[in-house]
């Protein structure tokens, strides 16, 4: 992939010296970390290994997708001189924001309820336009996905002329990211020995781009989705009881669907965090309490997503620990 | 539902042109921003409005106080609630 970035540059991986921050982006000869994790899941026969999407330049997942989508838009001359639109609960925003300012244009987001202020600062520190949207905006023909009606309506608005969407809940190029970076990076760190794969169900381009190309190696790889309940406060993830399925999701990929409450995932997370040193966002700790319920009698090495890091969600911690930590005098 | 006529605006908004849900959307802002008991006179044309500009009353405890509507261009009246 090209990530926009300029080319005959000083970038040496070896040295890890780059002329760019897009430089950064990972693929199969420069992946992301897969760290075991066994403290936080006892009992269970899974050897489970979480990919750090976190270390990406961005700070998520979402980096690969984003560059992907924005690279299309450039390259097949649809983005032109207009500025981007899209409907995020902050990772791709941050992402397409970033790498928007080096193509030299500018984001427009529509966000969801239930999205930390610190991902909304991050955007406007980034230079986008940051567009708070209640879920329930468009009741009638959108139910929960107001942000997605949204900045559908202000790509079409003015005929077309100010705003191109990227679209990632539609968007074959989400799929593609994972397709050939994710699931490549994955297969080879784990050597072809991954028997389960875990990731969550958001836009879909994770779950559908890696079990995809695992499966394709290895038909009989499991992959597991993990879901949030109705209501959740899990950004970044979605339940399909109340917002609709992604056209972009490929079921045929999918074996297992696992269902995740808040509490579980929240008290996961802070698990990870004191057991295992990893500053994870809440929804890792969805995806690990999800390996520790499938796992029972499975054995096998498996590798779940961990979407982005813990940073931008410290509001949402400070509430989960009201004032454990702090001097009871 | 009171006459037109008698409706003290306090603010309008002109949506004409723009697609659902950007007119609720920016009603919603302007409301958010307005007193109690203020009237917004909302103008839009795409006729998903006719549907979601009452949704929106209802849910932020808004009162559509009167509706007009005039081949492509409907008017609402919106009176802001008192603060939750």
């Amino acid at each position: 992939m090209t990530t926009i970035a300029p080319s005959g540059s000083i970038t040496d991986h070896g040295l890890r010296r780059y002329e760019d921050i897009r430089h950064l982006m990972p693929d199969v000869d420069n992946p992301t970390p897969l760290v075991r994790v066994g403290r936080s899941i006892p009992g269970s026969g899974l050897d489970l290994y979480l990919k750090l999407e976190w270390l990406n330049p961005f700070g998520s997942i979402k980096d690969r997708a984003a560059a992907y989508m924005l690279d299309a838009l450039v390259e097949s001359g649809e983005l032109g001189d207009r500025q981007l639109v899209e409907a995020s609960s902050g990772n791709t925003a941050i992402a397409l924001a970033a790498l928007a300012a080096l193509a030299g244009t500018r984001l427009t987001v529509t966000i969801p309820d239930g999205v930390p202020e610190e991902k909304k600062v991050l955007l406007r520190m980034l230079g986008a336009e940051v567009w708070p949207t209640p879920d329930e905006l468009c009741p009638v023909d959108n139910p929960k996905d107001g942000a997605i009606a949204l900045a559908r309506a202000l790509a079409a608005s003015e005929e077309g002329s100010r705003y191109a969407m990227v679209g990632q809940y539609d968007n074959e190029h989400n799929v593609r990211a994972h397709y050939e970076t994710t699931g490549p990076e994955i297969w080879r760190q784990t050597e072809g020995r991954i028997r389960y794969f875990f990731a969550g169900f958001g836009t879909c381009g994770t779950i559908t781009g890696v079990g995809r190309f695992l499966k394709e190696r290895d038909p009989t790889i499991e992959v597991v989705a993990i879901e949030p309940q109705p209501g959740h406060r899990l950004p970044g993830l979605k339940s399909f009881a109340e917002a609709k399925e992604p056209s972009i999701l490929d079921r045929g990929v999918v074996d297992h669907v696992i269902r995740v409450d808040d509490d579980a995932a929240y008290e996961t997370t802070k698990r990870l965090f004191r057991e295992e040193a990893l500053i994870v966002g809440p929804s890792t700790g969805a995806v690990v309490w999800a390996a520790s319920q499938f796992g029972g009698d499975r054995r096998g090495m498996a590798v779940g997503v961990s979407p982005d890091g813990g940073q931008k969600y410290t509001s949402y911690f400070a509430e989960v620990l009201g004032d454990e930590g702090l001097p009871q005098v | 539902m009171p006459e037109i006529t008698d409706i003290e605006t306090t603010e309008v908004l002109d949506c004409t042109g723009l697609l659902c849900p950007l007119p609720v959307y920016k009603a919603a802002v302007v409301l958010s921003r307005l007193s109690a008991g203020d009237v917004l006179e909302l103008v839009c044309t795409d006729p998903g409005s006719l549907e979601d500009v009452p949704a929106l009353a209802r849910q932020r405890g808004d009162s559509l106080l009167a509706t007009d509507s005039a081949g492509d261009v409907q008017r609402f009246w919106l009176a802001k609630g008192e603060e939750r």
